[in-house]
């Protein structure tokens, strides 16, 4: 494949070696033993892991960022879940319409967002931040929820469901019985999504942080700006553990490429 | 199902409009404690304005370059592990897609020791004598295309995998049946057939790019300020609601005009 097409082949190589080489000088720095963040390390040592897991500003902000990125997928999925089946299912006359208003928070720019949730629910109406928070990544997060959900939805033939009406199951039966395992993958799959998507954000997260609250990587950026050691390098190569380890519960469990890539192969 | 299935919209709806359609559109018309002529008056002001029109240059000039890239390196990327049907191709196309769920603080942060004064790339340069001072690559416009296009190539690269992966290959080999050599069929079968795909995969990089925060803040510094990093410092360090309204307004349209030539560019392309 790769001496029969030489061009394509360079060039696919150039794009591996950007896409994954500086992940790779994060994780090699982090094993430092030295106290800057330099190229070749200077010796091997754990130290800045331990470093990095006594932080206090760390280890509270890592906290702070997985309750909110749970808390907004639940919320997500409580109300894209029953969104999905009115668009898919209600018989809607603006059923276009109405996904198109589910799906919008995808298309408006992410600091917008929180520029608006920041200006108008914090400072405008006195909202707290984590109130304000949660509001901002469920936003964020319902696309994913209509759009994925909607995706297994779609699969699903209305005729089962109607079938299990005729033989006698009350609407919640039905709905408990054959709808939801049928929507099961999807919903996994953008609870999935979601909780990722939370847990990364910096957009939001920036503009509506507070001392007391704060996520993960507006930390991680505001002590990168005061102190330049490899520490943070070995805070880093922790969330890549974790995502490699959610990476492979999502290969194990409904594929990865078709979660993330909405690639079927 | 239910017997009103479409009422269950109704608290995902309420949240949308109170959570997001109202605050947004509120804070374009009527940020805390100002005219609503504000922000409009702002927003034409800074199409005036010599330092206002660099940083929008910058964006657009950065997002153009940024898209470019990921279209030249994502394509052939798409391309070959679309047409590989080897173990391996499955492999590499979990590594692409992998930086996807990973933090863009951490795909990042490797810019800074790549980049930084102690930098891998730099002490390369002066060890082998090529240069005799490291030359400055952070906080440089570079540093913010090369960090960008690291960003944004995973998600150019699948847009661009799903069109490939969707063209027949028995069209291929009917090109070369018929006389066409690689290069040829390529460019006449393949490309073409494409680039429905090739269009969404450049809007996507394009909005990203002109939108995204952590890379020009981290790679770009104070002297590379982008559209999204002097958002930031309108809304939160000069607390300047008329330009940081007036901001998010250009950054919006920016991502609505390019949205909409691509859409309407992808529906030509569909028809002819």
């Amino acid at each position: 494949m790769k001496t029969r097409r030489p061009v394509a082949a360079t060039l696919a190589v150039a794009g591996y070696v950007i896409m994954i080489v500086p992940i790779l000088f994060v994780v090699t720095t982090a094993f430092s033993s030295g106290s800057t963040l330099r190229f070749p390390p200077e010796g091997f040592s754990l130290r800045w892991f331990e470093a990095a897991v006594t932080y206090d500003p760390f280890m509270e902000s890592l906290v702070s960022s997985l309750e909110l990125a749970l808390g907004a997928t639940a919320l997500a999925l409580l109300l894209g879940v029953p969104a999905t089946l009115a668009i898919h299912r209600g018989k809607l006359p603006g059923r276009g319409f109405v996904e198109g208003l589910f799906l919008s928070p995808l298309i408006v720019p992410e600091l917008v967002v929180g520029l608006a949730l920041y200006q108008q629910l914090m400072i405008g109406l006195g909202l707290n931040n984590v109130a304000a928070l949660l509001v901002g990544h469920t936003a964020l997060m319902l696309p994913y929820a209509v759009r994925v959900t909607g995706a297994s939805l779609a699969l699903a033939d209305p005729a089962v469901e109607e079938a299990a009406r005729g033989l006698g199951a009350s609407p919640l039966r039905a709905f408990r019985t054959v709808t939801l395992p049928m929507l099961r993958p999807g919903i996994f799959s953008a609870a999935l999504l979601g909780f990722v998507t939370s847990f990364n954000n910096v957009p939001l997260s920036l503009l509506l942080q507070d001392r007391e609250f704060r996520t993960l990587p507006v930390t991680m950026l505001d002590y990168v700006q005061q102190s330049y050691n490899p520490r943070i390098a070995a805070m880093a190569t922790l969330i890549l553990a974790g995502t490699v380890m959610i990476a492979v519960i999502a290969e194990r469990t409904v594929g990865f490429a078709k979660i993330f890539g909405g690639i079927n192969r | 199902m239910f017997r009103k299935p479409a009422l269950l919209m109704l608290p995902g709806l309420a949240f949308l409009l109170v959570g997001f359609l109202l605050p947004a559109v509120a804070m374009l018309l009527a940020p805390p404690g100002e005219e609503t002529s504000a922000v409009l008056t702002r927003f034409i002001e800074m199409f005036t304005d010599p330092y206002e029109l660099r940083i929008i240059g910058r964006t657009v000039l950065i997002g153009l370059i940024v898209t470019a890239l990921c279209v030249v390196l994502g394509f052939p990327i798409a391309y070959l592990l679309a047409r590989s049907t080897g173990r391996w191709g499955g492999i590499l196309l979990v590594v692409a897609i992998f930086p996807l769920l990973l933090s863009n603080v951490v795909r990042t942060f490797g810019w800074l020791v790549l980049l930084g004064a102690n930098g891998a790339i730099g002490r390369l340069l002066t060890a082998t004598g090529l240069v005799d001072d490291a030359p400055q690559l952070l906080y440089t416009p570079l540093a913010i295309v090369l960090g960008l296009t690291q960003l944004f190539l995973p998600l150019a690269l699948i847009s661009c995998y799903s069109a490939v992966a969707q063209i027949d290959p028995g069209l291929d080999d009917a090109a070369r049946g018929l006389g066409a050599g690689r290069t040829r069929t390529f460019w006449t079968v393949v490309v073409p057939l494409a680039t429905p795909g090739v269009i969404i995969a450049a809007t996507l990089v394009f909005a990203g790019s002109v939108t995204a925060y952590t890379t020009p803040y981290l790679l770009g510094g104070s002297g590379q300020r982008m559209l999204a990093t002097q958002l930031f410092t309108y809304a939160s360090v000069t607390v300047d609601w008329p330009a940081a309204s007036a901001t998010a307004l250009i950054m919006t349209m920016l991502v609505f005009v390019v949205s909409g030539i691509a859409s309407l560019a992808g529906r030509r392309g569909a028809t002819s």
